[in-house]
């Protein structure tokens, strides 16, 4: 390891109006490492993210990059260093070609100078090729996926030379073969001697990857160690200042008559065909399978999102049409869907708003707003679910994304729903959180709910469902009963047998 | 963080909201006019900004563009744009002459019938928004041309319908409870609109939709069916504008509010509503239109305007220079600290590039 690390970062500090984000952050990368960032949602990471790339100016502490002290960093300047940034949901350019996005990282242009495409185009294809991405430079971003949108993004940052390299969730929404190329990428990078700071919520890939680790709580740095030092259970402990034991809770009572039942329903538009599936009150019904099986899909067919064109819906028995989410929601049918920030919660509004947004007709007869309602309403689930903000009246766009998850749940729980379909509701959520989470599910099955859990984190499937879906190129493959293996499962999402899949 | 901050900078927020500011420029514009542009004429009486009489007109000439403004400040809120709203006020003051003259149906139900028809004519701007799909600013762009377009074409630019009885035009021309007649019926429909957009689930809405249209329909929102409703009202509106004006002026004619509709955008917009959606209140409309009404009054008074005869002129420049301050004041306030801050910040080394 060279004497001098590649970032240094010393006492740093940083509030927000009177919050403190910050206070007082130790960090130090070296060439050469994957040093893996931990904390609890609104422990500081996505902060000091920030301030390392140059969004935010932090109030107090040092920088220096390279041993050389750094003031007054903002975007372009970070850039300069050889700072670059990998985010959850890449920013890139939907409609242009990979090739062209990457060309305007490794070119940023001149107003007055022709830009070189067919070079940009062939050095894209390069660096594709480099870290191992099986994507054509001419297709239209649009058209990938998240995680070869993610591959691009790495392209990008490796064509520009960056030593710095932040990876914030990378493997979030990818599927396992996926993560492994993912992997494979760092590995490569680490290799040439780039540090790589990766923030991740999966313990077992920070096992994996991982050299140093620092954890961070409550703005501030609780120590690094190298991995093989810790044990997963200290570094829980570190993140929560407690142990937590992550134990999925078990289910309280036999499920009773089926709630929600589809007939071969299928939506040429959404890719879902012909599934059939039951779920039953107080039954939580898990959905695995790959990213693109049509999980999210399906359950947008359900909430009448884009309304099923096959197939037949029963509620109790009863056929019902559901063309829109309006009428889902009188049906008592309700989605926290996956893109918390588009569709989850309003940004702008307040937690009060947002929280009673779905049940306007309920809450409001006549249509009058009445504050002194929303605020009760608001501040018991705030109470309930345990959700950090600075009161009922912040707007949702100032919580972290586990609260706005909460909030988003809470909107839906006001409906006193019967079907509760929740789309990947731990993702990017902290230990701490997600337990909780786990139990208020649970909770809910128990007071007769009945749930359909889509999630990519397949020990949460596992480990949450009373029985398991598995989906599959836009069909339901299987259902398995609850406390199956993690191969069986895997098998049917791959369209293995059971032999074939290891 | 120190307790004693917080309601400091609340107390601070309140005075530097948008609203306030408008209402700081409107008091200043207000008195400015009021001691340059009055004066006292050879036979010793006052004329000019500072007369009840000035102030009554100032009002009564700011109904029609008001109520324009309060029937965009929903649709604005939601997202959207009606250009519409100036040629269609043309458009029912037009049929509302024809029905009255024409037809000879009583005043009453010529003034309904307009009513009902305005709002049709708004429907078809929420048909096209909301089932085609199509973006307002290019629909209402069209239903400009066409409502304009129906209005020439039936008075095939040459009728104009006058001699309205007196009682009608009591609604135009005089006062009522010591108050322009008309005034009152701008009160209850600004009344309304508040209510609407700060009371009711639908202004809840409007928000929504305005901030996220694809967050509000995954909540359940009746998405099509609200944004259907303002441009439904706005419809409306612009047709009790239009009766309005052919109160005042006792005559109705096909060119009747052309422009209107970018005066109306603009009094919404410098009352701090963003033309981006989901930002907006009806209080800063009124105010919006309080003060371009006082400017472009005010300014006819002074006699320096006066002596050049250009107070449309003048008025339109700083109107549009009103609006840009507004507009690019809200960053300034941001800047401002930012710019302290950096220039504060200790700079040992320049980044090394």
């Amino acid at each position: 390891m060279t004497a001098v690390p590649l970032l240094e970062i010393r006492s740093l500090a940083k509030s927000f109006g009177g919050a403190r984000a910050l206070r007082g952050v130790d960090f130090e990368l070296r060439a050469g490492e994957v040093h893996a960032l931990l904390g609890e949602n609104g422990a500081g990471k996505s902060t000091l993210i920030k301030i390392v790339t140059g969004a935010h100016q932090p109030d107090a502490g040092v920088i220096r990059v390279a041993g050389r002290e750094v003031s007054g960093l903002d975007p372009s300047a970070a850039r300069r260093l050889g700072i670059a940034c990998i985010y959850q949901q890449p920013a890139l350019f939907p409609d242009l070609s990979v090739a062209e996005n990457i060309g305007l990282r490794l070119d940023p242009g001149h107003a007055l100078r022709r830009v070189g495409w067919r070079k940009l185009r062939e050095q894209a294809g390069d660096l594709l090729r480099k870290i191992g991405a099986a994507i054509d430079p001419e297709s239209e971003v649009r058209a990938l996926s998240m995680p070869e949108q993610q591959l691009v993004e790495i392209a990008g940052a490796v064509g520009t030379g960056a030593r710095i390299v932040i990876m914030d969730e990378p493997t979030a929404s990818l599927t396992q073969k996926e993560q492994h190329l993912l992997h494979a990428v760092v590995r490569d990078l680490r290799r040439d001697g780039v540090g790589i700071i990766y923030i991740s919520h999966r313990l077992e890939e920070i096992f994996a990857l991982a050299d140093r680790v620092t954890v961070l709580r409550d703005g501030e740095s609780t120590g690094t160690g190298a991995i093989g030092e810790l044990t997963e259970r200290e570094l829980i402990r570190r993140m929560v200042g407690r142990e937590v034991a992550q134990i999925y809770p078990p289910a309280e009572r036999p499920p009773g008559g089926v709630v929600l039942a589809t007939r071969a329903i299928g939506c040429a538009a959404g890719g879902v065909r012909d599934v059939s599936l039951e779920i039953r009150a107080g039954e939580i019904l898990g959905l695995a399978g790959l990213v693109g099986a049509g999980r999210t899909e399906l359950a947008r067919v359900i909430f009448g999102l884009t309304p099923a064109d096959s197939g037949a819906i029963e509620l109790d028995g009863t056929p019902v049409t559901l063309r829109s989410p309006r009428d889902a929601v009188r049906h008592g049918i309700a989605y926290v869907p996956e893109d918390r920030r588009r569709h989850g919660v309003v940004l702008e509004m307040a937690v009060a708003e947002n929280m009673t947004m779905a049940v306007h007709r309920k809450l409001f007869p006549g249509s009058w707003l009445r504050s002194a309602v929303e605020q009760t309403l608001a501040k018991n689930f705030v109470r309930d679910l345990a959700v950090k903000c600075a009161g009922p009246q912040a707007p949702a766009g100032s919580l972290s994304g586990g609260n706005q998850q909460k909030v988003s749940l809470a909107r839906w729980l006001a409906t006193k729903p019967r079907v509760l379909i929740l789309d990947e509701p731990t993702q990017g959520v902290d230990i701490g959180a997600k337990a909780e989470i786990h139990r208020i599910i649970r909770r809910l099955a128990g007071e007769g709910l009945a749930v359909l859990l889509i999630s990519s984190d397949l020990p949460e499937v596992l480990g949450m469902s009373d029985r398991i879906g598995v989906m599959r190129g836009g069909h339901l493959a299987g259902i398995l009963p609850g406390g199956s293996d993690a191969h069986e499962v895997m098998a049917l999402a791959l369209g293995q047998t059971a032999k074939g899949a290891a | 963080m120190k307790p004693a901050d917080v309601p400091a900078r609340d107390w601070k927020a309140l005075l530097l909201r948008h609203e306030m500011i408008l209402l700081y420029v409107l008091i200043a514009e207000w008195l400015f006019f009021y001691f340059a542009g009055t004066s006292v004429n050879r036979r010793g009486v006052v004329i000019g900004f500072g007369t009840l009489d000035r102030q009554f007109d100032v009002l009564r000439h700011s109904c029609e563009i008001g109520l324009l403004a309060l029937a965009l400040t929903p649709v604005i809120i939601t997202g959207g744009i009606d250009l519409s709203v100036g040629s269609l006020l043309g458009l029912c003051a037009i049929l509302f002459g024809k029905l009255w003259h024409d037809a000879g149906l009583p005043i009453p139900v010529a003034a309904g019938l307009t009513l009902v028809i305005g709002t049709l004519a708004g429907g078809l701007n929420a048909v096209l928004v909301t089932a085609l799909r199509l973006p307002p600013l290019i629909v209402t762009l069209g239903t400009y041309s066409l409502f304009r377009g129906l209005a020439e074409a039936i008075t095939r630019g040459a009728v104009t319908y006058t001699d309205f009885p007196a009682g009608f035009l009591f609604l135009g021309q005089e006062r009522w409870l010591g108050l322009p007649t008309q005034a009152w019926l701008f009160a209850l429909v600004a009344l309304a609109v508040w209510l609407l957009v700060h009371r009711t689930t639908f202004g809840r809405s409007y928000r929504a939709i305005g901030y996220s249209p694809e967050g509000a329909r995954h909540a359940g929102l009746p998405v099509a069916s609200r944004l259907a409703g303002v441009y439904l009202l706005a419809g409306g509106i612009a047709a009790l504008a239009g009766i309005i004006y052919t109160a005042r002026l006792g005559q109705a004619k096909a060119d009747a509010g052309t422009g209107y509709e970018l005066f109306a955008i603009t009094a919404v917009v410098l009352g701090g509503t963003s033309i981006f959606g989901g930002t907006g209140s009806v209080h800063g409309t009124l105010l919006g239109v309080a003060a371009i009404a006082v400017l472009k009054n005010g300014l006819a008074c002074l006699p320096v305007v006066m002596e050049l005869n250009a107070a449309e002129e003048i008025a339109g420049l700083l109107t549009g220079a009103l609006l840009l301050l507004a507009l690019t004041g809200g960053v300034a306030f941001r800047m401002v600290p930012r710019l302290r801050r950096s220039r504060g910040a200790p700079s040992p080394t320049p980044p090394s590039s």
